[in-house]
This record gives C-alpha cells, structure tokens and sequence, in this order.
C-alpha cells in the first residue's frame, strides 16, 4: 500500500502481457463466453479482426493497482469510471498507471480523486478513467 | 437471469432482468484470481463479483448470428467486503436504451447484494449493440 497519499502522486504501475489462454481463463472464471472474446475463426471475421479480451478483464487490472494502492479503502469504498477506448488483443502487453490527483475533504471524510490509464505496447489508450477512495481517517 | 433470453424490443427503460444468485466459492474465486493473474487477500475481489453480473446479463441479451456487443464503458461502488463462500444476488435493469444509426446504446444499473440483503455494490454499464 502506499505509505504516502498526497496529491500528485503516482501509483505503482501494473504490467500484464494478454494471452488468449487468459482470455479463455477470464471467460471460464466468469462464465462470459462470448465469441468474440473465444472463438477465433468467429472473432476473425468480424469487424474487429480477432479475439478481443473481456473489458472487464482490462478493468480487472486498474483494480489491482488501486487495491495495491489504497487496500481496503478501495475494496469497500471505491468508486471508479472507465471508458473501453480500444481492445486489447493476445499478444497485447498493457501498462496500467494511476495518481492522486486531488484529495478533497467533505463531511469530514478524506477522499482521493485519482486518474487511471491502461496502454499498450504502442501506447494506444486501452481503458481511461477516474477512481474516488474514500479514506480512513489514519490515512493523511 | 440462468438461460433465459429476451427479445431486443423488451429491452427498453424499466425492464429489470431476473435476478441472478451466485455462491462466490473458494473454487470460483481461485479461477478468478488466476484469470487475471492476481493474488487473493482472503476476500472476494469486487470485480469478481460485477463480472459474474455482466456475463449472466450479457448471455441473456438476444445477438443476431454474426454479431457483437461491445462494452463501452463502466461505473462502479464498492460498499463492502464480500467473504469468499458468501452468496450475492444481482439486480440489472435497464436505465436507458439509445439508437445511433445502426447501433444502440444500452445503459444498464447494477446492484449486488449479500446474503444479509446489504448492498455489495453498484454500478453502470454502457453496452453497445448492433440493432
């Protein structure tokens, strides 16, 4: 976790290299066998080419980073918004980066506003968003 | 939610699918957390969670053969911890149905209770769909 919150700060970053056997792993573990996201001969005839991994799967990761950031304040106090920009494919390796943007206080709570962004290896934005924690008071 | 299709024409705002009821075993969580290359702290990852709500949503979305939906974005709120064997109930209905030429945009709201009828989490998603 993160020893300090402060505004501007950065997150650790989370790096995951997409394979279609995680793809099939998401889509077995969830239970969304979608065709676009496990079959190939179908994905490769659509518009998009090929298989495409599950959003969710990509949104798994910004969770990771924010849970590695902010632990329990995230897990029973986040909020996030995401945008699916692009897909990502097998063979895809995306990079996940997070920051405190702000930190505001109402009521008395503490809550960090953070920025999030998933790339790939060509730095095509994947995922954007933004995350709001609210913290602990033990946390500033 | 388990099987059942519906048409698009009652996907329009109010319409609420079944419910969906799951149990969050300690199996389900391992495959979980193996899927997206994660270690476990004990608890159910709330992503875990919104996941099996979406892909029992989207099973029940009627697809014409050849097509596909896409998602295009998400909002989501945590409320609490959900223990690993702990069963959950996920409510979705439809907020919003908008057509942008040949494709329409489904807003759908998500709650997520525990067994003790608490809210787990809530959330939005944006779901694109050719008509």
């Amino acid at each position: 976790m993160l020893t300090e919150i402060q505004e501007g700060k950065a997150l650790n970053p989370v790096v995951r290299h997409i394979t279609q056997e995680k793809i099939n792993l998401y889509a077995e573990a969830s239970g969304d066998f979608n065709p676009i996201h496990v079959d190939e001969s179908f994905a490769a005839n659509t518009p998009l080419g090929g298989t495409i991994a599950h959003g969710m799967l990509n949104l798994a990761y910004v969770s990771e980073m924010m849970t590695s950031a902010f632990g329990r304040s995230w897990l029973s106090g986040g909020k996030l918004r995401a945008k699916f920009k692009e897909s990502a494919r097998p063979g895809d390796t995306l990079t996940i980066n997070g920051k405190i943007d702000c930190i505001e206080q109402k009521d008395d709570v503490s809550y960090a506003n953070c920025s999030f962004e998933c790339r790939n290896q060509k730095g095509e934005i994947i995922v954007t968003g933004e995350a709001i924690i609210k913290l602990s008071s033990d946390k500033r | 939610m388990s099987g059942k299709t519906i048409s698009y024409e009652e996907l329009i705002p109010g319409y609420e699918f079944p419910p969906a009821v799951y149990e969050l075993s300690a199996s389900f969580v391992s495959k979980y957390l193996k899927a997206v290359d994660s270690v476990g702290d004990g608890f159910v990852p709330p992503l875990a969670i919104t996941a099996c709500a979406i892909a029992a949503m989207t099973r029940s979305i009627p697809l014409p053969s050849g097509t596909i939906a896409i998602h295009a974005s998400q909002e989501l709120e945590f409320f609490k911890l959900v223990p690993i064997g702990d069963t959950i109930e996920c409510h979705i209905g439809v907020a919003q149905k908008i057509a942008r030429g040949k494709m329409s945009m489904l807003i759908l709201e998500l709650e997520v209770f525990d067994k003790g009828k608490e809210k787990v989490q809530s959330g939005r998603a944006t779901i694109a769909l050719p008509t």
